[in-house]
């Protein structure tokens, strides 16, 4: 694993790496077949599920072989404010709490932090360096650069299928239109191997539609394309695709997340790459990249309160310190320390037919 | 149990042949308003029997809709009465047989109370009460006796008896001042109106027909109740009513004018979606349910949709624009919503939108609309059987025969894996003679619909072999889909069946006068199939005012003869 990556490193990477295996954490359906090329050369697809990649095991014996995390907030806080009958205001207690987690310090965490072990995670290889501490997918595939997964592979609450990052996020995906995220990929000739295609992400502005189980989104819904709001969210990318899964070029990209009551968010990810199985109806893999911790960490508390952290025993003033700790990539020129940390979205994507503007809407 | 089946007093008639001439010369069939209608040719209309009179039930689109109009918008309640049995093709002519047992009329009476209660509350009160009461704790049995009178002309679909309105009107002056509530009180007078039997049954009265003595025909009432059902699926609106007080919708010249207004009015739109909706056989999609696991895009949404894309497809494209009713059968034109146009794979906006499926699709006509398919399936799979009997039945006026009671399903049912489509399971299933005769009937048509799976999605394979969609219907054969559709289209009972079917819905009963449908028939053909021009003929038709005499099977007393079984 390469301490300090550049984002100009970063694009050499995976040539001809065979992703298939490391992006796919739930085999396609057999009705989801390639096509050789879709119409006009365009297919559409819409983000119907992401989060955190994380490689478990049952009961996480393997990752994590002495426990999940034991010391979230009310752990914490308990140790912090013993009950010792000396009486304490809301501002010396539960504030001071809240404080730290919007006033972050560095430093070693006071209290016990339990990470995965070994060296299996899913991710993509940024830096196109295979180092001694780097991962190794589940299947083989060498290279792996995913620091974010040694910091929260063992904490409940980005573990699935129960904790609250892992389903909750999910609904508010689907539920709001905010984070409405689409990915029109163009130029195909061949949904199988194609050298060179376009991909562009757009923000979309209508609702999914689900299944008949409600638990699904079912290909071929339509959706308008947002340029009233979303322009800050088109992004352009190239690619290519091998063997049906498509691979882009590094870019910085930036998607919209909002959680409870839509409160804008966004994710940003340096240098980031989607590697994706394509089907006719299905895109799945892993948007990959640098995130930047500040911004990391503040969307993280900006989402989720200390009641939702402490179901899944995550300590956000611990977290900081190991991301920092563990951060590889996108150095502080002044400081020289590393300022993101590689990580890796597991994504999955439904086909969609993306509707643009007539011309001179857009053009406003 | 109260019962709809009784026959009306009827006056003996006997067919006048030169007075049915002289009202037939003033059925104005030439004076078409439908758009792009062709010059029309009149057909005189000969001597018919006319209908039956009969007391039909009400049904609960029929009943909302009657709300609406008398007392506004805020009054479209979601309620849903027992279901009419579906009878000779429609659930219209079922409402001449339907009753209800004493405990279901808890469903009508949990309606009504709340329409009263809306209607006398503080929101509604001041402009649907046309008066104000002297003291608003206390009865005030002239301004209680001058909103019952107005509001039960337009339920009963004629003025009130003078005893009935006696008795609301007392009912609200003692319900009035025992809750010292002017208002409260009228709220339970009119919730007793609103389920009152004459409100509930409609109730065909006959008359001596004056310019043809021996015959008789509907009174005013009844004619303009049987107008404003059949049009408009409602009861009369104020203006039939004065009509029919005034005498006026008794003269040819002015039920000829009703009838344009009506025709005119936005209310046809309603009336026509329930006479398609009938025909149709849509009351199996309150019902439909389709497996979530084999058909995971055909959502509660999409249940919805596919009945009213058809409804819609059905209304502009035969009574707005006037095409050929056959066309509707062929016609790329149609409407999509954001569901429909997932299971059509289609991109559209997120709101319906006309759409016209383009020369190489494979969709065209309502046998290709996923509302055919769908509901003429199986939950988790297509059925050509099923589909050719509801082409045969629904669209053709053709009965097929029910399977025997012993019929072995298990080729179909639990299939032998190697028979890969429809078509291997159907030819397998057919070997057996006697499942082979009815299957001819319906399987060689169902097949070419093999390209839509069970929810109307398109196919190219099944079980990855290739479906093959060829066919034939009544000697006609073809390759698909679209050669289907033009059978259809050229299948004379395909227009005679339309007729018959819109007769029986105008006048409840399933009327098989050679006579009376020979001459529709014949109209019908001459004005291109048009529907438009159909209302209008059939609703100036003698046929449609004409009392009939109830038909006597042979060696039956005429008391004891069905009401409904008027056929000759």
């Amino acid at each position: 694993m390469k301490k300090t990556t550049h984002f100009a490193a970063a694009l050499g990477l995976m040539a001809g790496l065979a992703i298939s295996a490391s992006t796919a954490p739930r085999a396609a359906s057999s009705n989801d077949a390639p096509a050789a090329a879709p119409v006009n050369g365009v297919i559409g697809y819409i983000l119907t599920d992401e989060v955190w990649a994380v490689y478990q095991t049952p009961e996480g014996k393997q990752e994590c072989p002495e426990g999940l995390n034991a010391w979230g907030p009310r752990e914490q806080f308990k140790k912090m404010f013993v009950d010792d009958g000396k009486k304490r205001t809301l501002e010396e207690a539960q504030l001071a709490w809240e404080a730290k987690i919007w006033h972050p310090e560095l430093g070693e965490d006071p209290f016990p932090f339990r990470g995965p072990v070994g060296n299996v995670s899913y991710g993509v290889n940024l830096d196109g360096r295979v180092d001694a501490d780097d991962q190794i997918t589940p299947d083989g595939v060498k290279g792996i650069d995913n620091q974010l997964y040694r910091a929260i592979g063992c904490i409940e609450e980005f573990r699935g299928p129960t904790g609250i990052l892992h389903f909750l996020v999910n609904r508010y995906l689907r539920d709001f239109e905010f984070n409405r995220v689409l990915i029109e990929i163009s130029g195909v000739e061949d949904m199988v191997n194609d050298p060179h295609v376009d991909v562009t992400i757009l923000r979309g502005r209508d609702r999914m539609m689900a299944d008949a189980t409600g638990n699904d989104i079912i290909p071929g819904g339509s959706n308008r394309v947002d340029m009233r709001w979303g322009k800050k969210y088109v992004q352009r990318l190239t690619g290519k695709i091998v063997d049906g899964v498509l691979t882009t070029q590094p870019s910085d990209v930036t998607l919209p997340h909002a959680i409870f009551n839509q409160i804008p968010g966004e994710d940003h990810m340096k240098g980031a790459v989607f590697q994706l199985k394509l089907t006719p109806e299905r895109a799945e893999g892993l948007l990959a990249g640098y995130s930047d911790i500040d911004n990391w960490y503040r969307q993280l508390n900006h989402s989720w309160s200390t009641h939702h952290q402490s179901y899944g025993q995550l300590s956000s003033p611990s977290l900081y310190k190991h991301l920092h700790r563990l951060a590889d990539g996108y150095p502080d020129p002044k400081t020289g320390k590393n300022t993101a940390i590689s990580s890796a979205l597991a994504v999955k994507f439904t086909q969609v037919f993306i509707q643009h503007p007539p011309k001179e809407v857009a053009s406003r | 149990m109260l019962v709809s089946s009784v026959r009306k007093s009827l006056v003996p008639s006997a067919l006048a042949l030169a007075a049915a001439l002289g009202l037939a010369s003033c059925s104005g069939a030439e004076t078409s308003t439908a758009k792009n209608a062709p010059v029309v040719k009149t057909v005189p209309e000969p001597a018919v029997a006319g209908s039956p009179a009969l007391l039909r039930l009400i049904t609960s689109q029929q009943y909302v809709n009657t709300l609406v109009h008398t007392f506004g918008k805020d009054f479209k309640i979601e309620t849903q009465f027992p279901p009419h049995r579906r009878t000779d093709g429609l659930l219209a002519v079922g409402a001449a047989t339907a009753g209800f047992p004493a405990g279901q009329i808890e469903q009508y009476q949990r309606a009504a109370a709340t329409v009263a209660a809306r209607v006398v509350d503080a929101g509604h009160r001041d402009f649907l009460i046309p008066c104000k009461p002297v003291d608003d704790k206390k009865a005030d049995a002239a301004c209680a006796a001058k909103f019952l009178a107005a509001t039960g002309r337009m339920l009963y679909r004629r003025p009130m008896d003078q005893k009935l309105l006696d008795e609301a009107v007392l009912k609200a002056g003692e319900t009035g001042d025992r809750l010292k509530d002017f208002y409260a009180g009228v709220g339970v007078a009119l919730e007793g109106m609103l389920i009152a039997p004459e409100v509930l049954f409609i109730s065909d009265t006959s008359e001596p027909d004056p310019n043809n003595p021996g015959q008789s025909r509907l009174d005013a009432y009844s004619l303009a109740s049987r107008l404003s059902l059949f049009l408009w699926n409602a009861s009369p609106d104020d203006m039939l009513l004065k009509a029919a007080e005034s005498g006026e919708i008794q003269t040819p010249k002015g039920r000829a004018r009703i009838v344009e207004t009506m025709l005119a009015s936005p209310r046809l739109e309603t009336g026509m979606r329930a006479f398609f909706d009938d025909m149709f056989g849509f009351d199996r999609f309150d019902n439909l349910a389709k497996d979530p696991n084999v058909y995971p895009a055909f959502t509660g949404v999409t249940v919805q949709d596919a009945r009213e894309q058809t409804l819609r497809t059905a209304y502009n494209f035969l009574v707005t624009k006037g095409h050929d009713y056959r066309d509707l059968y062929t016609t790329r034109e149609t409407f999509l919503s954001p569901a429909l146009a997932a299971l059509y794979q289609l991109p559209t906006p997120p709101y319906w939108v006309p759409y016209e499926f383009p020369a190489d699709s494979p969709r065209a006509g309502l046998l290709t609309h996923i509302s055919f398919l769908a509901v003429h399936s199986h939950p988790g799979r297509s059925s050509p059987t099923v589909r050719g009997k509801a082409l045969r039945e629904l669209l053709l006026c053709q009965p097929v025969p029910r399977p025997p009671a012993n019929v072995d399903f298990s080729a179909v049912e639990n299939p032998d894996p190697r028979l890969r489509t429809a078509r291997d399971r159907l030819n397998f299933h057919s070997e057996n003679p006697v499942c082979a005769g009815c299957h001819k009937i319906t399987d060689p048509m169902g097949l070419a619909l093999e390209n839509f799976d069970g929810a109307g999605r398109y196919r190219k394979t099944e079980g990855g072999a290739a479906i093959d969609a060829s066919g034939r219907l009544d000697g006609k054969e073809f390759t698909d889909v679209i050669g289907l559709g033009v059978a259809l289209h050229d299948h004379p009972g395909l227009s005679s069946c339309l007729v018959r079917r819109m007769f029986s819905y105008a006048t409840g009963a399933n009327v098989r006068d050679q006579t009376t449908l020979g001459y529709l028939n014949e109209s019908f053909t001459a004005e291109g199939y048009r529907i438009p021009d159909l209302l209008r003929t059939i609703a100036l038709s003698n046929a449609f005012s004409r009392v009939a005499e109830p038909y006597t099977p042979p060696g039956k007393t005429a008391a004891a003869a069905p009401a409904t079984e008027v056929s000759r």
